[in-house]
């Protein structure tokens, strides 16, 4: 799909160089038309659950984040929240030290990556059939336990519908009763309407990709087939149009490139990565890469990489060899510096 | 003000427990707990505790909403606590006890009400169609 879609922007930036405005219209009505993205859920065949929590996977992914405490702590959007009054303390060298510190443990809370699971499967087990209560009631009747201690996930959530079938509510249900008896802090009963299709594409050619994601991330469960399609469509627009620089630094960096990673899509953030000579980060995602699809590089991953996988071959190797003939300049130029200064 | 669902009233160890609802709503706008209380009591007296709640009002989905603690329920029958009459459909319901003999009453009698009327209507439009004609040949 990507690969097709490359392919026909390619074709329609050619049509343009080349000035023929017939076939232009057509490609454009064909390109818009491909704008919309297909959901790709995880849907648990296999499961990348086992694998996301990895450690080695887990440590590639928090390099890949590249942590700046300058836009972790950056200043956020609150919606119609106050903010606190800040509080100024003298404090000596040592206390500053501590206070520092303590912020840098934060980062690891702030930057939790959201787990990457199957999506859950669908909930249809009968507890009984009773036509004979048929015509009782004009409504579905829930049945909620509310015993203490029983998690969100376990809780026994029953509907007797209209038909006398006694059985297990569906995810949307069980969500929304869950929120209605246990709530959590923000969370809307119903799902906000920044998620229906024609909101979404807004927000996204917007490019408010953050917004987006917080606002799933505290909606739904990891495991909602919904939130993973929403979030799939983010990460594929933000690989499209490169933002990577937009979600850099925050939580969702980690699952965008588990994403990317998962569905063989890295070559936009590759060719990123080089170009910025972030070559540490580069090879991590070349090994991110190599751990959830079974493969094993020798020597430079990155080189074969490119030759075996890529789809964007000739811009990656152009790049790759960019950097290389510019470290291989800077070498020169620090070994010049050093003889001048007598160092040798 | 609310009591606590942990309920504040004084009960003898030995005295009859039930399981009832008790109306917490407002003019209008029915809405239940389901609490233990002292069979002798009054219903808006403090209650033992409070093991659920009762919607008895439809939401935007078609809902009526049940909440049960079975935990305690369980507990307070395990004790002798009895159930009363619409607590016991409730339970029935929620497959908790058997489905009560009102509840099978009450929808047959719903269905024979339905087939009635579905009946009385069939042979309204009968008559009425009837009517047309004679009238369209006249």
């Amino acid at each position: 799909m990507a690969a097709f879609r490359y392919f026909s922007k390619k074709l329609l930036s050619s049509t343009l160089k080349t000035d023929i405005r017939a076939p232009v219209s057509n490609n454009y009505v064909v390109c818009v038309r491909l704008l919309s993205y297909t959901p790709m859920p995880y849907d648990g065949n296999p499961d990348p659950g086992p694998i996301f929590i990895k450690k080695e996977v887990q440590t590639l992914l928090t390099t890949l984040t590249r942590v700046d405490l300058a836009k972790v702590y950056r200043k956020r959007k609150l919606g119609g929240r106050q903010l606190e009054q800040p509080v100024y303390k003298f404090m000596t060298d040592e206390q500053l030290q501590e206070a520092l510190d303590e912020a840098k443990r934060k980062v690891d809370e702030i930057l939790q990556i959201p787990p990457v699971v199957a999506v859950r499967k669908p909930r249809d087990k009968v507890v009984s059939r009773d036509p004979a209560l048929q015509g009782l009631d004009s409504s579905n009747y829930i049945f909620t336990d509310i015993s203490y201690g029983v998690p969100d996930s376990e809780r026994i959530i029953l509907v007797r519908d209209t038909e006398g079938t006694l059985r297990d509510a569906d995810w949307a249900t069980r969500d929304r009763i869950n929120q209605m008896y246990f709530p959590v802090a923000r969370r809307q009963v119903t799902p906000p309407k920044m998620f229906e299709d024609d909101k979404l594409d807004d927000l996204l050619k917007r490019g408010e990709y953050n917004f987006i994601l917080d606002r799933a991330c505290l909606q739904f469960e990891p495991n909602d087939e919904f939130y993973q399609k929403v979030c799939s469509v983010t990460y594929q627009h933000i690989n499209e149009n490169n933002k990577f620089e937009d979600i850099r630094s925050t939580r969702h960096f980690g699952s965008f490139a588990f994403f990317i990673a998962w569905h063989k899509m890295i070559d936009n953030l590759l060719l990123d990565l080089i170009e910025s000579e972030h070559i540490d980060e580069a090879n991590a995602l070349v090994e991110l890469y190599a751990q959830l699809h079974g493969e094993k590089f020798r020597g430079n991953s990155i080189e074969e990489y490119i030759g075996k996988f890529s789809t964007k071959k000739a811009a990656l190797e152009l790049a790759l060899q960019a950097y290389k003939n510019a470290a291989k300049q800077k070498h020169a130029l620090e070994e010049g510096i050093k003889r001048a200064h007598g160092l040798n | 003000m609310l009591p606590p669902s942990s309920g504040i009233g004084q009960f003898a160890a030995t005295s009859a427990k039930v399981i009832r609802f008790v109306r917490a709503g407002c003019t209008n706008r029915p809405f239940y707990h389901i609490v233990v209380a002292e069979r002798r009591r009054e219903q808006f007296e403090p209650v033992i505790e409070q093991v659920g709640s009762y919607d008895p009002m439809p939401n935007a989905n078609n809902e009526k909403l049940v909440s049960l603690n079975l935990e305690r329920i369980s507990y307070w029958i395990g004790n002798g606590a009895g159930c009363s009459g619409p607590v016991e459909e409730l339970l029935g319901l929620a497959g908790y006890f058997p489905i009560h003999p009102r509840s099978y009453m009450t929808a047959w009698r719903n269905r024979r009400k339905a087939d009635e009327e579905a009946a009385a209507k069939e042979k309204a439009d009968d008559s009425n169609e009837e009517k047309s004609e004679t009238s369209s040949s006249v």
